[in-house]
């Protein structure tokens, strides 16, 4: 059955009309045939008249409901807004980290162009950056043709102001990011159609769209005065080390919050594609790294919580020590026997893997595991790479694990499982958006909150007598870890000596209760030179603590840290020469 | 004769009544289109500034974000007036100045002669671009 006219009772609504129209002419008849004309020029007027008015007063109601009930006028305008494709990026205090600017395209229509000559001379002058086999091959075409894009409003009007006659502009929405290079691995970049390709831009990427139709802004937890003191410090570091590659990392330890995410090399996210693949590289979290030494606070965490040592426990680092495989050396050989907390300031090997052994392999692993070590680390970042971890876990597994070989993790994956050492014991995930005043996400608790005091301290005491003596800061109560990771090389089958990661993990302050303000800070070098004015090697302890510091020292007064007295924990506990009888 | 019927100088007063009512009606249809237009180029105009002053306070934002951009400021700063980043050995509260004053007594120095003139570097390497690596590496092996 087909739906036409008739089911909606076409034809009876035109026999009614005829009927109607036949009912009157028959009536003008009437009035003729009774001699009556006079009848009839009025019942005809009046039909004229009758049949004018419902025209115009259909005609009013149709102005009148245009004028008063129409849509446009309504909503931002009678054209559709220039709306964001995507919301502004702004840092934990709202200063602006990216956004959606008006640009222009400019297209170019041959058919309307009177001089060529002209036109191309023009063009070349205002656009200098544009190619001229390009502006050619739109002079040639015979349609309107799109020659370039991300004009800005003031090129826009120079163009418009030469007054070239085929020559037109497209608004175009295009994402600025209006401080360079700061904050660009954080940031993050968009391609072309404004998709998200990195991080925070990739991360948030449909909730940045979502922002953006709602007129809302992005806020991350980036702060940026911290992001660039970060920058500018480690930057200072390279200029020095001149390394293949640096990180400096700042995370609120109770709420998993990056404050500063810093890469070296780095680049400039208004031209992405201008720089190498290398500098796009986000190393903190992209990039695994065998850490060295600071994977110590790890073990030295396990042996604690398990009850295996205690900072006062002893370890016999006067001969070279042989766990699975291994014969494990100190690089700085102190030839005596070492309390637990000496072992974490000269950085022993020996002490560190004769303490990995007494916790045992399974219960090593069950803590590197718990330590969020063998996963990528937990963050909104696409780029969080997977650990490599190693396939078997024993003996020689953990002789190198327990201080820092044989294990490859991202610097996130390392200040993600160090805040959780240092914020009580609770592993939580890192996150790049702002959280909300005393918001302290959940997590299982991996080690005892009796534990994490006790690392504090022991941190605290490597700063004040260990390797880390460079990154104190007067009055902040800098703890630390120094680590230096020697390089796989394939060239030569083996680690290389000349090759390292060198590394400093901070925390500051250290003392106060375990749910008082703490900041951990990562400083990362890779492949540094040694020091250009003394030739030192160039370890954690001459790179990246004293970057660390010089960070923590700028920093703390945008966290709210202030100066406190300083303490020295453990200065007192010295072990002696037959300790070692009875520990081992 | 009914009212409708009677006539005014020869004219019917329906017709007349009706011929008002009509100009009164073209008018008046008139006025609301013309009037709504004018409503409407006007909201227009209005609405297009808007979004012109939105995209200049836009681009207003951006410009200062790019002029603040930190690396530039501290460059600007330490280049030319000699600024420095304040040092947290001349940053305490109320609360905290007797710690302070116990840390000078333990060091046995006074905390504003603990306090060197700033010397804040200014950066020398374009961080977007690799350092090149030393010629010759004076440093062990």
């Amino acid at each position: 059955m087909s739906l036409g006219l008739q089911s909606f009772g076409a034809e009876t609504i035109s026999r009614w009309l005829a009927r109607t129209m036949w009912r009157l002419e028959h009536a003008f008849e009437r009035a003729r045939a009774s001699d009556k004309p006079q009848d009839d020029t009025r019942i005809r007027i009046f039909f004229v008249g009758a049949v004018f008015a419902a025209g115009f007063l259909a005609l009013a109601l149709g102005a009148a409901r245009a004028a008063l009930f129409a849509d446009s006028g309504r909503d931002g305008g009678y054209t559709p807004p220039i709306g964001a494709a995507r919301s502004d990026l702004v840092d934990r205090n709202g200063e602006l980290l990216a956004a959606d600017l008006l640009h222009y395209g400019l297209y170019i229509d041959p058919r309307e162009i009177w001089d060529a000559a002209e036109t191309r001379r023009a063009l070349r002058a205002a656009l200098p950056n544009v190619a001229p086999e390009r502006l050619e091959r739109a002079l040639n075409e015979d349609r309107r043709t799109f020659l370039v894009g991300g004009l800005t409003p003031d090129t826009r009007r120079r163009v418009y102001e030469l007054g070239l006659p085929g020559v037109s502009f497209e608004p175009e929405e295009r994402r600025v990011y209006p401080l360079g290079y700061t904050g660009a691995h954080f940031i993050g970049f968009v391609d072309g159609g404004g998709q998200g390709l990195s991080g925070a831009e990739a991360a948030f990427n449909d909730e940045i769209h979502k922002a953006a139709a709602a007129g809302q802004t992005t806020q991350l937890s980036m702060d940026l005065r911290v992001q660039a003191a970060a920058e500018d410090e480690l930057y200072k570091g390279v200029a020095r080390f001149r390394p293949k590659g640096a990180v400096a990392l700042v995370i609120n330890v109770h709420t998993g919050e990056i404050l500063a995410l810093a890469n070296y090399p780095t680049f400039d996210p208004n031209r992405p594609g201008e720089a190498p693949l290398d500098a796009r590289l986000n190393r903190a979290a992209a990039a695994i790294y065998e850490m060295g030494s600071t994977f110590k606070g790890f073990t030295v965490a396990a042996g604690l919580d398990s009850g295996v040592a205690t900072p006062m426990s002893t370890f016999d680092a006067r001969q070279p020590f042989q766990l699975g495989y291994r014969t494990i050396h100190d690089y700085h050989a102190t030839r005596k026997v070492l309390t637990l907390v000496e072992v974490f300031q000269h950085s022993s090997n020996i002490g560190t893997a004769i303490l990995a052994e007494r916790v045992g392999v399974q219960r090593l692993e069950g803590y590197f595991k718990a330590f969020g070590l063998a996963e990528p680390a937990k963050v909104e970042l696409v780029e969080t790479a997977r650990p490599l971890t190693p396939r078997v876990w024993d003996q020689d597994a953990i002789a190198s694990t327990s201080f820092g070989h044989g294990m490859n993790v991202s610097p996130l994956a390392l200040a993600r499982a160090y805040s959780s050492l240092l914020n009580g014991g609770k592993l939580i995930p890192l996150t790049i958006r702002k959280t909300p005043p005393d918001y302290r996400p959940e997590g299982p608790q991996i080690i005892k909150p009796r534990t994490a005091e006790t690392l504090l301290q022991i941190m605290r005491s490597n700063v004040t007598g260990g390797s880390g003596k460079s990154a104190n800061v007067s009055g902040l109560n800098v703890g630390g870890k120094t680590g230096t990771g020697e390089k796989y090389d394939p060239a030569i089958r083996g680690y290389s000596h000349s090759k390292q990661v060198s590394s400093f993990a901070a925390v500051f302050p250290t003392d106060g209760p375990l749910d008082a303000p703490r900041y951990f800070v990562l400083v990362l070098m890779d492949e540094p030179h040694p020091d250009p004015e003394t030739g030192a090697r160039p370890t954690g302890g001459i790179v990246a603590a004293p970057v660390a510091g010089r960070i923590i020292e700028r920093i703390a007064p945008f966290v709210g840290i202030e100066r406190r007295m300083d303490t020295a924990p453990f200065t007192e506990i010295v072990a002696g020469p037959n300790d070692a009888r009875e520990e081992n | 004769m009914s009212l409708l019927g009677r006539r005014v100088r020869g004219f019917r007063l329906i017709d007349l009544v009706a011929a008002g009512l009509l100009v009164v009606l073209v008018f008046g249809v008139y006025l609301a289109k013309t009037m709504a237009g004018r409503e409407r180029s006007e909201i227009a105009r209005v609405e297009r500034q808007i979004r012109q002053e939105k995209t200049r306070i836009r681009l207003l934002q951006a410009e200062v974000a790019h002029l603040e951009e930190p690396a530039r400021l501290e460059h600007l700063s330490v280049a030319y007036l000699g600024l420095a980043p304040v040092s947290i050995k001349r940053d305490v509260n109320p609360d905290g100045l007797a710690d302070v004053i116990r840390m000078a007594a333990n060091t046995g120095r006074l905390p504003d002669r603990e306090v060197a003139p700033p010397k804040h570097k200014i950066l020398t390497i374009d961080p977007t671009r690799p350092v090149p690596a030393p010629v010759a590496e004076t440093g062990p092996r």
